[in-house]
């Protein structure tokens, strides 16, 4: 345990070099939430409406949308891939890490930099647009809120991870991940609320693990959602099963790697 | 006074055939680098496909965005569905436009700079950014995206109510215009990177800012409509075309298109200009 608190502790320290990237990614990313909050708002000025949403909960929406995206998604799938790809996989056969809980670390503490300054971010768009915020009543809402974002974190990194793991096979994985990780933000809600999808677009996502990743902890925050516990359970059960994926293909892969003997 | 008017004549006549032979000089160039590029995208052809295919895949799910929203509204400040389809498909052209003059000479501006290659471009008998520019034209890296574009812009002019043959060459004019105000924009945010060196990620913001652009800039109410006309222009990129092709554009939008176009583009290329200057190689 302790050797992946260190690990944790490094790689925060490494991400904080590039700091100036994070922020001008998270920039770039609040200007096109901005254009979005736009958007919705000439909408609503016009008189028309979309689905059960206010103006309010759909601001709402796409400023949550804008913190959970950055939160919950793993991007470690690039470094897994050159990893593999120029062989430097090989060292990590002789190290007493485990792979999985490795990257697992790496995630999390980039990741929860990265809160920090998407927290920051997001709170400056919202000092903007105050009227249109809305809070929870409840204290439990924004428990449960919380509780669905640290396991969308698990889950997210867990299909990333898995994704990474095709590089085993596949060595032109990268423009097949681009793809994958579009489809993943489409049917996870980062470009419109899955219950605005016409009817059999819906049923696909309802069917699909990646709700989980944003549509399902902003629906809980908007209170949409009064009981979660089916679907933490849900959620957990596609945890297990991405978990048992993520290791069978690990294990595969190692004995491809070695029969490689790159 | 005879005199003088009769040199200056003479002068701004030897002037003239001093631009038309730089003119010719480029397009000569432009043309030679262009069919070097061409032969390096070929040697890659199952990667010359994979992006073809990709991009048809991105801008088929703005469009698939565009038609959920339009299930709900009928239409978004005052452009419908058919319409909002040019503003998809004009972004997919001017961005092929881009790449086939600058623009992924910007994205390999930062690795030029880091690892001191960047000298090359200036000791050449080419202006840097133009030299920038045409050694990494590029066909593949957006055609995808242009060939969506044509044929959602197609598609969206023959379901108009209303046009007139004029308004195509005027679209034109404003995708020119718009390629203005996006070289100029970019120029302006890749002159950071003579300022600080590790910058790259500069080009993230170009990204974000052509991604916004495909909505109509009609949306903008307020601060938000002065910003996103005069400093980050997004509400021009597509708008301004669009708007000709859907007969919708005032003569004061147009006035402001242009002038945005060509403030853009001067402004652009004079801090260029002045950031060049601090350029000190990091091979030498």
């Amino acid at each position: 345990m302790k050797k992946y608190i260190t690990l944790f502790h490094i790689n925060w320290q490494n991400s904080l070099q590039y700091r100036f990237s994070l922020v001008i990614y998270i920039g770039g990313y609040s200007l096109y939430i901005g254009v979005l909050l736009y958007l919705w708002s000439a909408i609503y000025h016009e008189g028309q409406s979309v689905g059960n949403y206010t103006l309010q909960q759909l601001t709402t929406y796409y400023l949550l949308q804008l913190m959970i995206n950055s939160i919950i998604f793993s991007y470690i799938s690039w470094d897994v891939i050159d990893n593999i790809k120029n062989g430097l996989f090989s060292n990590f056969l002789t190290k007493p890490l485990d792979y999985y809980l490795y990257w697992f670390t790496i995630n999390l503490s980039g990741k929860m930099l990265e809160a920090l300054f998407v927290i920051i971010a997001a709170g400056g768009i919202s000092f903007f647009v105050s009227d249109y915020i809305f809070f929870p009543e409840h204290l439990i809402t924004l428990i449960y809120f919380i509780i669905a974002v640290g396991l969308g974190i698990v889950l997210a990194f867990e299909m990333d991870f898995c994704i990474g793991m095709i590089t085993f096979w596949l060595t032109q994985v990268r423009t097949f991940k681009y793809m994958l990780q579009t489809l993943i933000l489409f049917f996870a809600g980062a470009m419109l609320p899955l219950d605005l999808f016409p009817a059999y677009l819906a049923k696909i996502a309802e069917i699909l693990p990646f709700r989980y990743l944003i549509f399902f902890p902003a629906s809980i925050y908007l209170g949409k959602i009064d009981n979660p516990w089916l679907s933490f359970l849900l959620l957990i059960f596609w945890i297990i099963i991405f978990y048992v994926i993520s290791r069978i293909l690990l294990a595969r892969g190692i004995k491809r790697y070695e029969a490689v003997g790159a | 006074m005879e005199l003088f008017t009769k040199s200056s004549a003479v002068r701004t006549f030897y002037e003239g055939v001093n631009i038309l032979k730089t003119i010719r000089r480029y397009t000569g160039l432009y043309k030679a680098f262009l069919f070097q590029n061409l032969k390096e995208d070929m040697i890659y052809r199952s990667n010359f496909i994979t992006l073809v295919v990709m991009d048809i895949a991105f801008v088929s799910i703005s469009v698939v965005l565009f038609k959920i929203i339009f299930g709900h509204v009928n239409s978004i400040a005052g452009w419908t569905f058919h319409q909002s389809v040019i503003l998809i498909g004009t972004v997919g052209i001017v961005r092929e436009m881009a790449y086939l003059t600058f623009r992924r000479g910007f994205l390999e501006l930062g690795n030029h700079i880091r690892t001191g290659t960047f000298d090359t471009f200036m000791v050449r008998p080419i202006l840097p950014n133009i030299h920038l520019a045409f050694r990494h034209i590029s066909l593949s890296e957006s055609l995808g995206e242009c060939i969506m574009g044509v044929i959602l812009v197609v598609y969206g002019f023959m379901h108009l109510n209303t046009w007139s043959l004029l308004s195509i060459p005027l679209y034109v004019l404003f995708l020119i215009n718009s390629l203005m105000v996006y070289y100029g924009f970019s120029l302006l945010i890749n002159s950071i990177v003579f300022w600080v060196i590790k910058s790259q990620e500069l080009n993230t913001i170009v990204y974000f800012f052509m991604e916004t652009s495909r909505y109509p800039g009609d949306i903008f109410r307020g601060v938000g409509k002065i910003l996103f006309t005069f400093i980050i222009p997004i509400g021009i990129i597509a708008t301004a075309p669009a708007s000709i092709l859907t007969g919708r554009m005032g003569w004061k939008f147009a006035a402001i298109s242009i002038i945005v176009g060509v403030s853009f583009l001067s402004t652009g290329l004079y801090v260029w200009k002045k950031s060049i200057e601090h350029y000190s190689s990091a091979s030498g």
